[in-house]
């Protein structure tokens, strides 16, 4: 329990990243696409909500690009 | 006047203490070489007549606290606290590694080519010095494979010491392809590391996982310089009110060459320029490629002193200095530079490899006049875009520079959207920009 509501955000490796797309449509609410197809990351503290879709990105990206960060304090 | 007095190491055996960090004024060629024009490399003799013996009783506690104290930032641009680095580093087991960094990636700069072919003990005590006080097993000094100058002279200089037997793991020269990003941080620690010499995303900081999986400490070559000076009780931080060497480092671009100089940090950047360049120029590149144009007006009252420019929201970088003629195009100069800084983008990360070279033909096009509303607005787009959003700063830089010319040339900008270009853009170019 009070490991799942440490204040985590998401963040991309950006050099792992191959713009390949999967993550927009599992977390369309945390993941935009820049001009070039690359995705941009919401950088605020995940709600319970955003933790689900956030999981479900991670999981699914094929490059493993994608990973939870804590919070600077 | 100063009330400075040397906690430790007091320098007994030298009678004054040095100026200055450099022995004098520099000059290199204008752009393609990093050979200074007629320099003496001062020998370990030398370097102990002037700077006394090498420092081997500063405590570790006792020196990062006088790093504190100096509020001594990073040189190689960032400008990071050399204190917290070095806690970082301390709070670990150990067993890594020192990296003096001497890859100036910057083509304008050349201070650090400067120090090291002049003064090449200077820098290594202060290697030696940051590898004792974080028990690092290994020092590297990190160079372009094409430094030949710097390079004979770092070699001669580990093989005094060496003879000497002076303190601190061997030294190792370490060489990468000379390319701009080869002196980025983490493209460092990747190729001492086995990999190629590339940026790389990291999740820890290198402090606690950097080459080989090991603590590592990597500072710029006038940063080491720096702490070398402190280790010896002199404070060389360019703070007017503390004692010891309070200098500034420049990279000036002048007509003819490059002059590598120091000034004293209650002095501004306009008199540095004024002293080096004759025409007053109408706005200055400060900080480099990945630096700020800056109108002549402001740029003249800028504190040559870091934490004095800092507190006008402004950043003397790694101390480039590039005065635009009052003949130049701005907008035509920012263009070219964009272009080589597409071309050298590492082409790891999307926004980096597609953007900048977006940026860079559409900032080209405005220089010659080509540029629509639409691809205005396309361009702002991309350059929100584009911030940030790299595995390092490289993107960051050329986006800097992109903003800073759209104000600083906010006038020229209009002019070219709405009349096209103007005769500058076919004369010639007065920053120059090598082949990537």
């Amino acid at each position: 329990m009070a490991a799942n509501q440490h204040p985590v955000r998401l963040r991309v490796d950006p050099v792992a990243c191959d713009g390949i797309g999967i993550c927009t449509h599992l977390a369309p609410t945390l993941i935009t696409v820049d001009s070039w197809g690359f995705p941009i990351v919401a950088g605020h503290p995940l709600s319970k909500r955003d933790r689900k879709s956030a999981d479900a990105a991670i999981a699914a990206c094929p490059r493993r690009a994608l990973f939870l960060d804590d919070l600077p304090n | 006047m100063s009330t400075h007095v040397p906690s430790f190491t007091e320098p007994a055996d030298r009678p004054t203490a040095p100026a200055w960090l450099l022995p004098t004024i520099i000059r290199f060629p204008r752009a393609g070489s990093e050979g200074a024009q007629r320099t003496a490399t001062e020998s370990l003799f030398e370097h102990t007549e002037v700077w006394g013996a090498f420092p081997a009783d500063a405590g570790r506690e006792q020196l990062v606290d006088e790093l504190v104290r100096c509020k001594l930032t990073g040189r190689g641009g960032g400008h990071f606290p050399v204190a917290r680095k070095w806690r970082g580093v301390m709070a670990t087991a150990g067993g890594g590694y020192a990296v003096a960094n001497g890859a100036e990636g910057e083509p304008l700069s050349a201070k650090d080519a400067a120090l090291l072919q002049t003064r090449p003990h200077l820098v290594l005590d202060g290697l030696q010095l940051a590898a004792i006080a974080t028990r690092a097993e290994h020092s590297v000094i990190w160079l372009h494979a094409g430094a030949t100058a710097t390079r004979a002279s770092l070699a001669k200089a580990i093989a005094e010491r060496r003879v000497a037997g002076l303190p601190g793991p061997h030294i190792q020269l370490i060489t990468g392809p000379d390319r701009y990003l080869t002196g980025e941080s983490s493209a460092v620690v990747n190729a001492l590391s086995g990999g190629p010499p590339l940026p790389t995303f990291r999740r820890k900081h290198s402090s606690e996982s950097g080459v080989n999986g090991a603590p590592t400490l990597l500072h710029n070559v006038e940063t080491l310089a720096r702490i070398a000076a402190i280790a010896r009780g002199l404070d060389p931080t360019g703070h007017v009110e503390r004692g010891g060497i309070p200098s500034a480092l420049f990279t000036v671009l002048t007509p003819t060459g490059r002059t590598v100089t120091e000034i004293r940090p209650d002095t501004t950047l306009g008199q540095l320029v004024n002293s080096h360049v004759a025409e007053t120029p109408q706005a200055v590149l400060l900080g480099g490629y990945g630096g700020n144009w800056v109108p002549w007006a402001e740029f003249q009252a800028i504190p040559a002193s870091e934490p004095a420019a800092q507190l006008q929201g402004r950043s003397t970088g790694a101390g480039i200095v590039a005065p635009l003629p009052t003949d130049g195009c701005g907008i035509a100069e920012t263009g070219r530079i964009l272009e080589y800084l597409a071309d050298s983008s590492a082409r790891q990360c999307g926004p980096c490899l597609f953007g900048l070279r977006a940026v860079a033909d559409l900032v080209s096009a405005l220089a010659r006049g080509e540029l629509g509303r639409a691809d205005r607005k396309r361009l702002e787009r991309y350059r929100a875009e584009i911030d940030g959003r790299g595995g390092c700063h490289h993107p960051d830089g050329a986006m800097r520079l992109l903003a800073s010319m759209f104000t600083t040339f906010a006038v020229e900008v209009d002019l070219h959207l709405r009349r096209g270009p103007c005769r500058a853009d076919t004369g010639p170019r007065l920053i120059p920009v090598p082949s990537a």
